[in-house]
């Protein structure tokens, strides 16, 4: 019933994509348009500003804030989880700082959309607020469709946009942010932040991601450190008699294999699993001075040649080989496939879809592991993956309205606006059980649908008591996980690519399922990264190189 | 010549001057008088009073909407907008024909094309001769009603079915799983039989919604014929030959030239679903393509260029149908009076 801080993206690789095409396309594949590039390659390459350079004057100063102690603290930047909600909140804002004005918000939600009309919870938190937000909520699977026509018309853009990092649209840096957002800089940098201490609570590589050539634009929904992990059904492994010994690529290639029978199979398409084995950086790598892209290097082919092993051996579901990603969860938490990939917030995500109806139900993620059974090494996920921007306006007391009602949504755990933002109304959406800990009723499984959240989070923390053994177990394991984290190069930075260079990657896409399906070789990826390379990737190489050499 | 060969045989082998041929030709020309616009708008005026909600929504939402194909010639940007982005000639067409990849989908988009016009155009044609000799009307009310329903499914629903029937974890496989016989044969995801699979489908989902159009044309013929016919002796199959589909035969010029014309358009949610499965090799045409360069990637100029370029042959595709339909001597689609 907490709201969710962070989502669930099994097969997260192509999620942009998946999402954007969304309902038509559930879990439809990508393309790939190589060569596009050759005609405009006369273009000259536009001058690389310094992204990182530039951000550290325009973010927030950071002034943490503790409410409560956590009972698991963070280690190595890991979640800070949370065993019990604590019997006094404080209440961070004292005045509602709003003047009793509409304003609308644009939100995705994987979920049902609640009614608004009569709605106890947007009573509550809007009564917080002192003016209403009104949501525009579209089902989070298109929501990028429906992003890309609104952002395109910028008079009809709502007050305040929520857009996921894997929606961006192409051009979003280059044009459309400048053109229809509003520039917070001038009323968040630096000591600015001071009246709006719970916006001043997030940390500055949340905020340094924000900050889109030179200037603060995006309000962060903190991300977390280690983004994603390699889930198997331990319930379903306990009743098999099966305690799974994972240390290398070779035995979770045996274990899936084992698991396959009957109508079970052992997993679902890895693909993002075995770019997490295999180290396989997210964008860039330096080999000596030289910047190598993802596509390049070793570990992207090894990882390209592990998930073609698995699916030679029979042990994905035939339904994720026909790619039909959009199940995969489905199938996962009914038992038809027993590892899969995603995203550290599926966790609890599934516990709140199954513990009804299968109150034994239990996914826990392997223990970190390297392919060759060495050292792991995860790359940090992104600093924030969903962000919020205002439209541009004229009119300051609006933006610091706004701002200020940001402040109250931002309230981290401890605080009454934080609960009654993830909990509801007590009486209304909770009661209390014996052990003080939450129990829903049903009007929270219709109104109390995460929807502020997307607008602007406090730092992340692992909350979610009402599922027993979920915070220890989670918490414990994000904290072992988070000794592996290393920073990708360019981390925490908004890099603007230009144009030109948007869809040239985008064979990849297509190319990581045929050569995973056994379609293609590796001869056909050797082509393909020589076509990235005329057509632009050494351009695109040399504009990175050159914010690289700005910042040394 | 005996009546029953008068019969068989077909209008146009009647040469003038027989018995029961055509009135000699050299008809004088009936002299037509010019009638000014005047009095024809005051004649017509009803009707044009009729006509003009459809041309006026004719003329906002497809040509209005038409001139916004001057992005094509453009760098455009929906910031910029259409009177600022600057001309950039004829470059974002020879992005078009310089692309592998466009090439590719067009081969694939006139494989699927020509595959399916042999395999699918003529299936809606013997289901409705076939529908059409069944007598009991009850009967044919319901076979009907049953062949039309998968129309109304959307594709997902269709892909999703036959994926839970012929896929790897489906139906068949598991069946034959079950019982030792092998995992079988993963249809779904097979690449080389992706033609016949994509086929399949749109024969379950749209062959029943086909025949409605045969259907009406089919009941238009005058029963008398048959009787005739039947009385001369035909049997069965003589009557379909001479009969029914000599009556079909202006239809299915007219929905070929048609097809004709969409032959650059081919399942776009049907393909774009399916794509991952087989890959883009197989699976890639024009639509898909469009969509992912303009719409995903923002690239609107470039897509805008490929959709025009399809639209244009669609154009002449239909044009020279026609015209060729004219010279076997069938109205096709229009006709200059």
């Amino acid at each position: 019933m907490n709201a969710t801080p962070t989502f669930g993206r099994l097969g997260d690789h192509a999620v942009d994509r998946r999402r954007f095409l969304g309902l038509i396309a559930t879990g439809a594949a990508v393309v790939g348009i190589p060569g596009l590039l050759t005609a405009c390659s006369t273009t000259p390459t536009p001058a690389a500003t310094n992204p990182a350079a530039a951000a550290g004057d325009v973010i927030p100063k950071y002034i943490p804030v503790t409410y409560i102690d956590p009972d698991y603290p963070s280690v190595n930047g890991s979640v800070p989880g949370y065993e019990s909600i604590p019997a006094e909140l404080v209440q961070s804002v004292k005045d509602a700082p709003g003047t009793g004005v509409v304003y609308t918000a644009m939100t995705p939600l994987w979920g049902t959309v609640p009614p608004s009309k009569g709605n106890k919870y947007y009573e509550a938190v809007n009564d917080m607020l002192g003016s209403e937000i009104q949501f525009q909520i579209t089902d989070g699977n298109v929501y990028g469709d429906k992003l890309a026509t609104v952002l395109a018309s910028a008079k009809d853009v709502p007050d305040w946009v929520c857009i996921p990092t894997w929606n961006l649209p192409p051009r979003f840096g280059s044009e459309i942010v400048e053109n229809v957002f509003q520039d917070l800089t001038p009323y968040l940098a630096g000591d600015k932040v001071t009246p709006y201490p719970n916006l001043a609570n997030i940390s500055s590589d949340a905020w340094k991601f924000c900050v889109f050539n030179g200037k603060l634009y995006g309000l962060p929904f903190p991300g977390e450190v280690i983004t994603d992990a390699i889930f198997y059904r331990r319930d379903v492994l306990d009743s098999l008699g099966i305690t799974p010994d994972v240390k290398n690529g070779q035995d979770l290639l045996d274990l899936a294999l084992e698991l396959t029978g009957g109508s079970t199979w052992g997993a679902e398409d890895l693909w993002n699993s075995a770019a997490i084995i295999h180290a396989v950086p997210p964008k860039w790598k330096l080999d000596g001075d030289t910047l190598v892209h993802r596509v390049e290097t070793e570990e992207y082919r090894e990882a390209l040649a592990w998930n073609a092993a698995l699916f030679a051996s029979g042990a994905v579901h035939p339904d994720a080989v026909a790619d039909q990603s959009g199940e995969a969860k489905a199938r996962f938490q009914s038992g038809k496939s027993l590892i899969a990939n995603d995203g550290v917030g599926g966790w609890h995500e599934a516990m709140r879809d199954n513990l009804a109806s299968n109150p034994a139900y239990w996914q826990q993620p392997f223990d970190p592991f390297a392919a060759d059974g060495g050292t792991p090494v995860l790359w940090k996920g992104n600093p924030a993956n969903i962000f919020s921007f205002l439209k541009k306006t004229d009119d300051e007391e609006k933006i610091k309205e706004l701002l200020a009602i940001a402040n109250v949504l931002a309230a981290p755990y401890g605080t009454t606006e934080y609960d009654t933002i993830n909990n509801g109304v007590e009486g209304v959406h909770y009661t209390r059980g014996d052990d003080g800990l939450p129990v829903p009723t049903e009007l929270a499984a219709t109104e109390l649908q995460p929807t502020y959240i997307f607008l602007v989070d406090p730092p992340i923390s692992e909350t979610h008591v009402q599922y027993p053994g979920y915070v220890k177990a989670a918490s414990e394991w994000k904290a072992n996980a988070a000794q592996y984290a290393a920073d990708p190069l360019f981390y925490a930075q908004q890099i603007v690519e230009p144009q030109q260079y948007a869809s040239i990657g985008q064979p990849f896409v297509d190319l990581e399922k045929d050569i995973s399906r056994g379609r293609k070789d590796m001869k056909d990826l050797d082509a393909a990264v020589e076509t990235w390379r005329a057509s632009g990737g050494e351009e695109l190489r040399a504009y990175y190189q050159d914010i690289l050499d700005q910042q040394s | 010549m005996s009546l029953a060969e008068l019969v068989r045989r077909r209008p146009s082998e009647v040469k003038p001057g027989e018995p029961g041929g055509a009135v000699p030709a050299q008809i004088p020309k009936i002299p037509t008088r010019k009638i000014g616009w005047r009095v024809r708008l005051k004649r017509d005026r009803s009707l044009l009073l009729m006509v003009t909600p459809a041309i006026v929504l004719l003329g906002v939402f497809a040509y209005v909407p038409m001139l916004g194909n001057v992005i094509a010639w453009q760098s455009y940007s929906p910031y910029t907008g259409f009177l600022r982005s600057p001309y950039v000639g004829w470059a974002n067409f020879e992005r078009v024909f310089a692309n592998p990849l466009f090439l590719d989908a067009v081969e694939n988009t006139l494989i699927i094309t020509a595959f399916q016009l042999v395999f699918f155009f003529p299936i809606p044609i013997l289901l409705a001769l076939l529908l059409n000799s069944v007598i009991t009307p009850r009967l044919r009310t319901t076979i009907q009603s049953i062949v039309y329903l998968p129309h109304f499914f959307s594709w997902v629903l269709v892909v999703t079915v036959f994926q839970q029937i012929f896929g790897g974890a489906g139906l068949i496989n598991q069946t034959l799983r079950d019982h030792g016989l092998g995992s079988g044969f993963d249809m779904m995801t097979n690449p080389d039989t992706f033609l016949i699979l994509i086929t399949m489908q749109s024969v379950w989902k749209d062959a029943g919604w086909g025949i409605i159009i045969f259907l009406a044309a089919l009941s238009t013929v005058p029963p008398e014929q048959y009787e005739a016919a039947a009385v001369d002796g035909a049997s069965r199959w003589r009557r379909m030959w001479h009969v029914s589909l000599p009556a079909l035969r202006p239809v299915i010029i007219l929905l070929l030239i048609l097809r004709l014309g969409d032959a650059l358009t081919v399942g776009f949610e049907q393909l774009i679903l399916q794509r991952g499965a087989v890959g883009a090799d197989v699976a890639e045409v024009i639509d898909t393509y469009v969509y992912y360069q303009g719409v995903v990637y923002g690239d609107w100029s470039f897509a805008a260029a490929a959709g025009l370029v399809k639209g244009v042959v669609s154009l002449a595709l239909v044009l020279g149908a026609n015209k060729l339909a004219h010279v076997f001597g069938e109205s096709g689609v229009y006709k200059r009076s």
